[in-house]
């Protein structure tokens, strides 16, 4: 399969801070996930990628070529960037369709182009509408209608689900993967896993501007569930209540505090199992469980130890 | 990829991606079930479909869509009727004069339409419309961050800067110009002055040529200090007021380091041989050695200072880094 996209000891610093560093990344999927917490560099890695930023070292190609200024190359490419910063005083309709002008199209073509595009993401109604009176999750739409409207072979779609209601999330799913399925690369960005999960098997895992793995999501999963899993539980009677798990041999470690207890557990499935158990029972003052490792940040933590 | 199963969080995914467009009904409490399924996965539109990618729009094309935007963007500005009304104040001048004016001597109109222009139309104006808007002309979009939009777009930067200072041109120019035309009427009301002069109405063509020129090398200027800095109206009230008015009075060749000189140099004979050569200051009167140059070589200058700006611009777009929060893995 072509490479579409090809970084080879691709760096990036502004002053003395790294934000890509000496990254090695080939994508040739449909859709690839770029997941990492804040601060791991996607954004970064997409803006080079777009030719937005140079390359302090290495080289980045995308679709055969380097996209640096380079018309042909951004002819084919769109990009839904994070930040919601848009033309002032204009409306949806407007954004998109002075985008469209900018994209090589003629007026009427453009004006076509940004309707279609505005009813793909359901903006039909409010497309007139001031941008600065929308909705995060409408001001999310439009952008991905601006990114679409000239029907690109690569997007690059920088965490698109910000703001979006469930509704938006799932609409953003499965429209991803049909344009995947029509022959559309995407490469989205996320730091919540369960997103990227959702849209592709094929991800890639940044960490502090480095590839720490690529590969599917099932091993990656596997990876973290290698890794112990923290639980934390608010009781009134820590001591009693821990008892039973540290005779577990999943449970590596239990460490209290005043309010309960953190316990490390390599099967944390048996673990909320029995402290089901315990609440149903009420045998413990159990009042409240979280799960401290939700974040994507302490899995990435786990996995760079 | 995982399944349902594996991951029950996840069932919702795999229903929705994995059975090939079947509908599922989902129930809420308390509501109709909803066919989800068809609310999320509509076909993919024709346009859409790979292919279908807009041709070339041409350098032109490009130019056109750029200009049509900033002056969409201009017109649109508050600052713009503010300009506006500062620029066209210089009519009410001679208006004053006809009727408050307690001078036992009638004032000549087309020493006061003169005056007017040269003083305020072509020496503070120009100026000021390129800091209000040709500075803001990329500027704007680096403050509000749309800058990446623009740039990963496939059209020329050269086109790009090249449209938007047009825009500014129109905008200005027409604001500028519609003033000095308004003020000539109102000064038509005095002595010497009439609008049906031919050569009172060659003067005025004559001080329409000098404003567009005083507009291409203040606004060509402008658009490189708002590509290059980040404050661009101060940096530009510094050097286009502040260095032009001391250079000025600096004895020496100095004063070919402003836009003034040439502009000054493109005044008509008359209007030239007026300016004395002299300088007043508390401490005195000093003379100063005027070097005069060529209504040519002047009008050449001007265009050199626009095309260099322009050009230092479009460098600047294509060659720094606008994209938004530089900071790393941001």
């Amino acid at each position: 399969m072509t490479a579409i996209i090809q970084a080879q000891a691709l760096s990036k610093w502004f002053g003395e801070v790294v934000a890509v560093n000496n990254l090695d990344l080939t994508i040739e999927e449909n859709i690839v996930g770029l997941l990492g917490p804040n601060g791991a560099g996607k954004s970064t890695f997409i803006k080079l990628a777009l030719g937005l930023y140079k390359p302090s070292r290495g080289t980045v190609r995308v679709l055969g070529s380097e996209p640096r200024n380079n018309l042909a190359v951004l002819r084919r490419i769109g990009y839904c960037p994070e930040t919601d910063d848009f033309f002032e005083n204009a409306t949806g309709f407007e954004f998109v369709y002075y985008l469209n002008l900018y994209w090589g199209m003629g007026a009427r073509q453009a004006r076509v182009a940004a309707q279609q595009a505005c009813e793909l993401t359901r903006m039909t109604e409010r497309m007139h509408d001031p941008i600065e009176t929308y909705s995060k999750g409408m001001r999310q739409r439009i952008k991905i209608a601006q990114a679409l409207a000239a029907c690109p072979e690569l997007l690059f779609l920088d965490e698109p689900m910000n703001g979006l209601d469930p509704r938006g999330r799932d609409e953003m799913y499965a429209l991803i993967q049909t344009l995947a399925k029509a022959g559309m690369t995407v490469v989205v960005s996320s730091h919540i896993l369960y997103e990227i999960e959702r849209i592709t098997d094929s991800v890639a895992l940044m960490f502090k501007g480095s590839l720490l793995a690529q590969g599917r999501v099932r091993d990656i999963r596997n990876l973290i569930d290698a890794h112990p899993h923290a639980i934390r539980v608010q009781t009134n009677a820590p001591r009693q209540a821990a008892a039973p798990f540290i005779a577990l041999p999943a449970v590596t470690s239990v460490d209290f505090d005043e309010s309960g207890f953190v316990m490390r557990t390599r099967d944390a499935n048996a673990c909320y199992d029995m402290l089901n158990d315990m609440m149903a029972r009420g045998t413990n003052s159990i009042n409240a469980i979280e799960c401290a490792d939700d974040s994507l940040q302490s899995v990435f933590d786990y996995l760079t130890r | 990829m995982s399944t349902a199963s594996e991951h029950p969080e996840n069932s919702m995914a795999a229903t929705n991606s994995d059975n090939g467009g079947a509908h599922t009904n989902v129930t809420v409490v308390g509501r109709e079930p909803v066919a989800l399924e068809s609310a999320v996965r509509r076909p993919l539109p024709d346009w859409l479909k790979p292919g279908n990618q807009p041709g070339r729009g041409g350098y032109a094309a490009s130019m056109l869509a750029s200009c049509r935007h900033a002056l969409v963007t201009l017109t649109r500005r508050k600052r713009l009727a503010l300009a506006a009304f500062i620029a066209f104040l210089p009519v009410l001048i001679p208006l004053a004069l006809a009727f408050l004016s307690t001078s036992r001597f009638a004032e000549s109109g087309n020493e006061v339409f003169v005056r007017l222009v040269e003083e305020l139309h072509i020496n503070v104006f120009a100026p000021l419309l390129a800091l209000f808007f040709a500075g803001m002309l990329v500027a704007e979009d680096i403050e509000t961050r749309t800058m990446p939009y623009i740039l990963t777009r496939p059209i020329p930067r050269s086109a790009w800067v090249a449209g938007r200072f047009c825009a500014f041109m129109i905008v200005a120019a027409t604001i500028l110009l519609t003033s000095a035309a308004l003020t000539f009427a109102a000064a038509s009301i005095h002595a010497n002055l009439t609008l049906t002069n031919v050569v009172d109405l060659s003067l005025l063509l004559h001080y329409f040529g000098v404003m567009i020129a005083a507009l291409l090398a203040y606004g060509g200027v402008a658009v490189f200090l708002g590509a290059f800095t980040k404050r661009p109206i101060v940096y530009g009230v510094i050097l286009l007021y502040g260095w032009q008015s001391l250079a000025t009075q600096i004895p020496g060749l100095v004063d070919f380091f402003t836009i003034k000189k040439y502009t000054d140099a493109l005044l008509p004979v008359m209007a030239t041989q007026r300016h004395v050569a002299e300088i007043q200051t508390a401490l005195g009167t000093f003379q100063r050695e005027v070097f005069q140059v060529s209504a040519i070589r002047a009008m050449v200058a001007l265009l050199l200072i626009t095309t260099i700006s322009l050009t230092a611009t479009i460098l600047a777009v294509s060659r720094r880094e606008y994209a938004a929060d530089r900071t790393a893995g941001s």
